[in-house]
């Protein structure tokens, strides 16, 4: 009789959800909420995610496809870096109020996953725990960003 | 930094003040389907994070929805079995009731106007007593034959459409960030980060001014059952509250709950005159309390408008719409307010605009890429 209250199955949209970095240490049923909360959003290539500048009103995943973070209309010259598939962009904005430091555009057909910052803020009210899990994975992610930046600017010849 | 619209010029407050007008004069045409809804979003507000927590255990969002939906509709009807007995019983009496308290009401205006007579000479002249005192009578006479008895027949036909209220709350429940979803899908990515901050905008005023309102009249509920009970008046709970739910219509509201108990005590303590001025002075205290304590500290600044287009809109709402347009007015306009902002937000961003002829070309190189000759 109460069979739909039992533990259902993992459905293939949380094994894909699982899968990102931001949400791996996320149990199932914390992905349920998460995935409550996400927007797919289809890019062609070429198409601009965000504007430098802009303000921020929401964190991206990378589904599919890559991301180019440039400086604004700069894409070949102005490249910062290419996110791939699984990689969180965008983070600052889920973090604080702050002007996109680039402008992040499709370098090839892409499906991005949106989180945005009132629901992000509205998850440390209602779930304390995922919000402090994903808040830790990004802290992670932005941490080994920069470690990452450090290399590459120590090895760039004088 | 190219800023997310928040302020408001006075094209968009005067489209604002337009478009929530024909709202509430839509919202009188069918006011049956207006008050369960409006209930319907009180107890979303209220449920949701129930539906959450559930969700978080381990129920499946439909189930989550059902159960919860499901338990406030059952304890509804648990309070009614005692309650609906009990409310015809109190009915029979509710005729001679209600004339014991209009008539309690009628003698307090006699004596203050007589009081008042022996106090200043011009208005013996004037014979301002007998003036008023036929004015009062007429008003009283057609206030029962024709305004209460129409409001009591329009409150009759409209009341079992309450019913629908869990129903339109289990749907919200179950499917409301589902519409958002459908809603975001429909939207062109150059305007998706607009979009969301618009419908967490309208998500917060709503959220915002119905707890806060619901909050507010715990609050005033408990003080005025105080106030009332330590003065002595009979009945101070129930009082205090259907007092309290006056107050959901601004301005007049708390008028309309001061009246009903001035009249219960006039009509309880007829030789008592102290006992009406002291309920007059709590109103006036627990509104003053309001005004600078209690309501920043519940519905605030729930409604992001200006203080003059607010206002305006209450009076007009007043205007079109009558008691339903007072209650609906504010929550109305800062919905709209959020959605025009919005819309304003994208009409006037050309580098917006321009994203988004650059993405339908890409979509249009796209589609026809095999089709050059």
């Amino acid at each position: 009789m109460f069979a739909f209250l039992k533990r259902q199955p993992e459905r293939p949209r949380i094994a894909q959800i699982r899968r990102l970095t931001l949400f791996a240490t996320l149990g199932q049923r914390e992905l349920r909420v998460v995935d409550g909360l996400l927007h797919d959003r289809h890019y062609l290539r070429d198409e601009i995610v965000f504007d430098q500048g802009e303000e921020g009103q929401a964190l991206y995943v990378v589904l599919s496809g890559s991301v180019l973070i440039c400086r604004q209309g700069e894409p070949v010259a102005g490249r910062i870096a290419v996110i791939a598939a699984g990689t969180p962009f965008g983070e600052l904005a889920l973090l604080e109020n702050v002007p996109r430091a680039a402008q992040a555009r499709a370098a090839e057909d892409c499906v991005l996953a949106a989180l945005s910052r009132a629901d992000f803020t509205r998850l440390f009210e209602t779930h304390g725990a995922i919000a402090s899990k994903i808040a830790l994975q990004l802290a992670r992610d932005l941490g080994q960003k920069l470690v990452a930046r450090h290399v590459a600017m120590e090895s760039r010849p004088l | 930094m190219k800023k997310t619209p928040s302020g408001f010029g006075p094209l968009t407050w005067l489209t604002t003040i337009v478009i929530t007008t024909l709202l509430l004069v839509a919202a009188t045409k069918a006011l049956w389907l207006v008050v369960p809804f409006l209930l319907a979003i009180i107890l979303y507000y209220l449920l949701y994070p129930i539906v959450l927590r559930l969700i978080l255990g381990g129920v499946a969002r439909e189930a989550a929805a059902a159960l919860v939906a499901g338990g406030v509709t059952v304890l509804a009807v648990a309070i009614m079995i005692p309650l609906v007995p009990w409310l015809i019983a109190q009915s029979v009496s509710g005729e001679e009731t209600l004339f014991r308290y209009l008539e309690g009401g009628r003698v307090l205006i006699d004596r203050t106007l007589l009081a008042l007579e022996s106090q200043f000479a011009f208005l013996k002249r004037l014979d301002f007593h007998a003036e008023m005192s036929r004015k009062a009578t007429e008003f009283g006479n057609v206030f029962v034959q024709k305004q209460l008895a129409d409001a009591l027949n329009g409150a009759a036909t409209w009341l079992p459409s309450l019913l629908l209220a869990p129903f339109f709350a289990f749907f919200f429940l179950r499917d409301g960030r589902q519409f958002v979803t459908l809603l975001l899908n429909e939207v062109p990515n150059a305007f998706f980060e607009r979009t969301i901050y618009m419908v967490d905008r309208v998500n917060a005023t709503a959220r915002n001014y119905f707890q806060g309102l619901l909050k507010l009249t715990v609050i005033d509920s408990l003080l005025l059952a105080f106030g009332l009970w330590l003065i002595g008046i009979p009945g101070a709970l129930l009082l205090g509250v259907i007092a309290a739910i006056f107050e959901w219509v601004p301005v007049v509201g708390m008028i309309l709950g001061c009246v009903l108990v001035v009249l219960v005590a006039a009509a309880d303590f007829p030789n008592d005159p102290w006992v009406v001025y002291a309920v007059v002075a709590l109103f006036v205290a627990v509104r003053m309390l309001d005004n600078f304590l209690f309501i920043p500290l519940t519905i605030g600044r729930s409604i992001q408008m200006h203080p003059l287009p607010t206002v305006l809109m209450v009076f007009i709402g007043g205007a079109v719409a009558g008691v339903a347009g007072l209650i609906l007015a504010l929550p109305l306009a800062g919905v709209v307010s959020a959605v025009v902002g919005t819309a304003a937000g994208i009409v006037y961003d050309p580098r917006l605009r321009a994203r988004n002829r650059f993405a339908k070309a890409l979509q249009l190189r796209r589609a026809t890429a095999d089709l050059s000759p």
